[in-house]
């Protein structure tokens, strides 16, 4: 993934420079810096150095492939100067599939905000959260998804006095 | 000079000696040493998520409350490095290599006492230095001109980028991504709109608030779903001050009397330059005790000093990054470049002209982490058996927490949802960067500073007329300009002097 990752900051990059190169001036009437100069070096700098980091990353890829079990320059430098062994440092087990509930529990909180209000919304989002990650324990889920959005509607709306969604409930 | 400090002092003490200032400090040393509790929730991430909740303070409170959180959380993540052999932040990692053993030979309680003083006197020493180097640094700064600007906001950030050691490349990126980001919104110059496409919600630019609580907040929080924390289960853990085994010995002090001056040094020097900052400064403060002692095969197996040396110099170093800050106007780190966007917010204007123009709030700040460290050291010491209660609550149960608080404060500034999925896109963006090796504080710190680089940048070439001779005419300038290459080209001349000799048949 790490080097779909840079190549998609390759990509970013270079829309990037290119929008910045259609739309705005680079120079001014009078001759002087506008508003183009200082992203059109940024995003030079930044499709030059996202396109050798790509680069890199991919050579990296094929040489894990040859060295499966080599740490990272990182890890190991880390390792090294603390004086402990480095694959101590290493990581064990991963989950993306949790992260990508989420990351889907998140957008779908960020979409109801304006729809149910900010109540109601993260009622729905701690609710929803509870029943995947924490099934066994019932009465505290719903009391939990109770409280902590109360306490936090309190403490922004009324203490805060900042404006939070309103939905159709009037809260 | 010795007047001077302790005038300051005063000062400071007059503006911070506050019923509210005291009830938000106290506030803010509690909330930051519950954020230093919880694993891969920084201080960064801690004053991000917090600073919504400071909309209705005065400027100095909220500043002394989010300095709070930002000092609080070192002493915090020290507490589970000891206990539990996590690491509640990156700058208490070394705390762990003796913390831990000593906590696993029965000897916790005075490792989390001697933890707590240490943290005391590096914090403290670490204060006294800034007052007496943040006017100095200032009054020097103050002849600067744009282009020693320019050149000391790219040096800040090429330090930083080059202290993450193999992933300086990618560090860089990190900070010309952020300096992208930064440019979106109307330009002060020409005011020509750029990358706004042709949404009035991005005309005032993409605000920081939701950018760093996105980074720091959602994408730790993702980097700790991904490594399995929600499905650790929580460690039931009980301490006792009453009982005597819970105090360190005298032979303790003794043996560390010299260990706490040296890590505060260490640490204040890390910190002071930007991008070492408190992670560094820790390690190196522990890797030197190390080598200074004479017993050194002790180390790792629950050695007193091995514990107290990366507390004074990870404190310590929280004390000499806000040298920087409130000096040069240059954060050093993550967390200080929230709090400089938080100066920003509340209209404070950071630069070498802040101590002359605001010295109520300099001073009023320094003093109060004095103060701070005061408190800190009670509440760690008095209410350790209360923070170690929080460590029963399973991290699962701490998700929702923060999720909330970022969505909830991102939306809350300014009342806008395109700002709740600029969060949810920088969230996704930091999970990545942490997962890969990129730098998600550069990014922060260079889209609080994008602003003032572009803007020192073009006056520097319409003083010169066009040319770059600017930065070569003026003696500062220069000097900064050989320094600057030389932290590009020394570690280029190294790698390849490695190369060279790791190639060469007899090396």
């Amino acid at each position: 993934m790490k080097k779909w990752f840079s190549l998609g900051l390759v990509g970013l990059s270079s829309a990037y420079l290119a929008y910045g190169l259609r739309t705005l001036d680079i120079l001014d009437f009078s001759g002087r810096p506008g508003a183009g100069y200082f992203p059109l070096i940024i995003g030079g700098l930044l499709l030059l150095a996202t396109a050798v980091n790509a680069v890199l990353d991919f050579r990296e890829a094929r040489q894990g492939e040859m060295h499966p079990l080599q740490l990272d320059p990182a890890t190991e430098g880390t390792a090294e100067l603390m004086g402990v062994d480095a694959h101590g440092l290493d990581g064990g087990r991963r989950f993306p599939r949790d992260v990508l509930i989420i990351l889907a529990l998140l957008s779908g909180f960020i979409f109801l905000l304006p729809v149910l209000g900010a109540l109601a919304a993260m009622i729905v989002l701690m609710l929803a959260y509870l029943f995947t990650f924490n099934q066994a324990e019932l009465l505290t889920n719903v009391l939990y998804a109770l409280a902590l959005p109360a306490f936090l509607y309190w403490l922004f709306s009324i203490i805060l006095n900042a404006s939070l969604p309103v939905g159709p409930f009037g809260f | 000079m010795l007047t001077d400090i302790f005038a300051n002092l005063a000062f400071g003490l007059s503006i911070a000696v506050t019923p509210t200032s005291l009830l938000f400090l106290v506030i803010g040393a509690f909330v930051g040493m519950i954020v230093g509790l919880f694993p891969g929730f920084g201080p960064a991430a801690g004053i991000a998520v917090l600073i919504p909740m400071t909309l209705g303070l005065e400027p100095t409170v909220a500043i002394i409350m989010l300095a709070g959180i930002y000092y609080g959380s070192m002493y915090g993540g020290t507490i589970t490095s000891i206990l539990i052999n996590t690491p509640g932040e990156s700058a208490t990692v070394a705390s762990t290599l003796d913390g831990y053993p000593l906590a696993q030979k029965g000897r916790a309680g005075p490792a989390l006492v001697m933890q707590a003083i240490a943290s005391f006197i590096g914090g403290t020493i670490g204060v006294v230095l800034i007052t007496a180097l943040a006017p100095l640094l200032a009054e020097f700064a103050a002849s600067f001109g744009p282009s020693e600007y320019f050149l000391i906001i790219t040096l800040g950030l090429l330090l930083l980028t080059t202290m993450m050691g193999d992933n300086r490349f990618k560090g860089l990126i990190s900070a010309l991504i952020g300096f992208a980001i930064g440019t979106v919104g109307v330009d002060v110059m020409s005011g020509q709109q750029r990358y706004t496409f042709g949404s009035p919600e991005l005309i005032g630019g993409v605000y920081f608030v939701a950018v760093a609580i996105g980074l720091f907040g959602i994408g730790e929080l993702l980097h700790c779903i991904y490594n399995g924390l929600h499905l650790r289960p929580a460690k039931k853990l009980r301490l006792s001050f009453k009982s005597r085994e819970f105090w360190p010995t005298r032979f303790d002090y003794i043996e560390s009397r010299f260990t706490f001056f040296r890590g505060s040094i260490i640490g204040f020097v890390a910190g002071v330059l930007p991008g070492s900052g408190a992670t560094l400064g820790s390690i190196i403060g522990y890797s030197v005790e190390k080598k200074l002692a004479r017993d050194p095969e002790n180390f790792g197996k629950g050695e007193m000093r091995g514990l107290v040396a990366p507390e004074t110099a990870n404190n310590a170093a929280s004390a000499g990054a806000m040298v920087p800050l409130l000096s040069l106007g240059i954060p050093g780190s993550g967390a200080t470049a929230v709090l400089l966007g938080a100066f920003m917010m509340w209209g404070l204007q950071p630069g070498p002209l802040l101590i002359v123009n605001d010295p109520g709030f300099v001073w009023g700040l320094v003093a109060s982490m004095y103060l701070g460290n005061m408190i800190l050291v009670a509440l760690s010491i008095f209410a350790i058996p209360l923070f170690v209660k929080f460590l029963d609550i399973p991290y699962r149960l701490v998700v929702p927490v923060i999720v909330l608080l970022c969505v909830i404060g991102a939306f809350a500034i300014h009342a806008s949802i395109i700002e709740t999925w600029i969060l949810f896109m920088a969230g996704v963006l930091g999970f990545a960067m942490k997962l890969y090796g990129y730098s998600p504080a550069a990014i922060v710190l260079a889209l609080v500073l994008g602003g003032m680089a572009e803007e020192t940048f073009l006056q520097s070439l319409i003083i010169s007329n066009g040319t770059l001779d600017v930065f070569i005419e003026r003696p500062v300038s220069l000097a900064l300009l050989c320094i600057l290459i030389a932290v590009v080209v020394v570690p280029i001349c190294l790698a390849l002097w490695r190369a060279r000799h790791r190639m060469s048949p007899s090396g």
